[in-house]
């Protein structure tokens, strides 16, 4: 996307020093109407110069018309190129403004290599952490290993493996278990978790 | 107190990459039921199922991890209690199949010295799609000195064979001790105190 330069400072810099002739010598992409109207007047400055011959004023008359093509030609060029300019300023300025952007905006987000960016309107964003999760886990586990334990235990009763009325010996060892505070309760729960979690108290004792 | 249903109770483990179908090999076993349904595992999950080995009641505490790289610090803190390892791949997944070397060597730093491994080729009745052929699981098995089934936990081929296997290697090694009465103290956790000693 490489632009030609400006046409402006081209007859600025070389009109005046180069002359009406110069125009001859420019690249067809970077003609402009002033350049056709140079153009004109030397070749008008030479067939004036050939006399008045008729086969010379027919030539002139397709001379005129041919330069009146190339004016119609360079002025649609010019009015393109005009709008394509247009375009490229508003694309650069866009592009700076991007390249403002990033850098302070990566500045914020970009801490390091591990790091992840988190949108807080997103309702499932990441907020728990993994100790949390690891916490709810082991409850859920503990509790379900509970219900499992508990519904065992009914099976029993319900299939009369236990009998819900017992001797009473036993009757009186499960008063006297009932009769101890919840600490006893909270021993005996213990017990049904070490069972099933030495898993854990393995890694913790 | 709570009276003692079972004999004695092993721990096992199910490993392997997400996908590979822990959950549904686990589900068939315990539950002898299959669904379709993707549902990852999040972080830890048990189930319980008693079976009877050689006159034994044995209560089979399954514990089946997410696969996802996400939980591996949750899930690798469960290998210690592992008396069985039980490590999954999907025959139509050639990836979940490179990884095994990685997942034993997640058992290697993590699990029991003298843990029982196994390997499951899950999805064997998807034999169009499959990419792993059998022999390649049988080599990898027996490279690491493993038993090796192919499994498929909808066409409920080799799950409960599996399982048995596992449990029956499991009380091959494990001290005989005989209840001196039926209301074992459970917090010892019967017969697998030959275990809990060496992880201690």
């Amino acid at each position: 996307m490489e632009e030609p330069p400006l046409r402006e400072e081209e007859e600025e810099g070389d009109g005046d020093e180069v002359g009406p002739e110069g125009a001859l010598d420019k690249s067809p992409s970077q003609l402009t109407a002033e350049d056709v109207y140079d153009i004109s007047y030397v070749m008008g400055r030479e067939l004036m110069a050939l006399g008045s011959d008729p086969r010379v004023t027919q030539l002139q008359f397709k001379i005129v018309r041919v330069l009146e093509m190339l004016e119609a030609l360079v002025n649609e060029g010019s009015l393109e190129a005009e709008e394509l300019r247009m375009e490229r300023d508003s694309l650069r300025k866009e592009l700076q403004a991007l390249r403002r952007e990033g850098p302070s905006a990566g500045g914020e987000v970009s801490l390091g290599p591990d790091k992840m960016v988190v949108d807080l309107t997103d309702p499932n964003r990441p907020r728990f952490t993994l100790q949390e999760l690891r916490d709810v886990l082991q409850e859920r586990n503990k509790l379900k290993a509970q219900l499992l334990v508990a519904q065992e235990e009914l099976q029993c009763y319900k299939s009369g493996l236990i009998p819900p009325r017992e001797d009473p010996g036993r009757r009186r060892e499960k008063d006297a278990l009932v009769a101890r505070t919840s600490n006893a309760s909270c021993n005996n729960e213990k017990t049904i978790i070490k069972k099933l979690f030495f898993f854990r108290s393995g890694k913790q004792t | 107190m709570a009276k003692k249903t079972y004999d004695l109770l092993f721990k096992l483990l199910l490993i392997g990459d997400s996908g590979v179908g822990k959950t549904c090999v686990l589900f068939r076993f315990s539950d002898d039921a299959f669904n379709t349904t993707f549902i990852s595992t999040i972080g830890i999950d048990f189930k319980i199922k008693t079976v009877e080995l050689q006159g034994k009641k044995i209560k089979l505490q399954i514990w089946d991890t997410a696969g996802q790289e996400r939980f591996h610090t949750i899930t690798t803190s469960y290998y210690r209690g592992a008396m069985g390892i039980m490590l999954v791949y999907d025959i139509t997944n050639g990836k979940s199949f490179e990884n095994i070397s990685k997942w034993l060597r997640n058992i290697d730093e993590h699990a029991n010295e003298d843990v029982e491994r196994m390997l499951l080729g899950n999805k064997c009745d998807m034999d169009d799609k499959r990419v792993v052929p059998k022999g390649k699981g049988e080599q990898i098995a027996r490279e690491h000195g493993i038993r090796f089934f192919e499994t498929s936990a909808k066409a409920n081929i080799n799950i409960e064979k599996a399982f048995l296997t596992l449990a029956e290697d499991i009380l091959r090694k494990t001290p005989v001790k005989e209840p001196n009465s039926e209301n074992v103290d459970i917090s010892s956790g019967g017969g697998v105190t030959g275990w809990k000693s060496k992880c201690c």
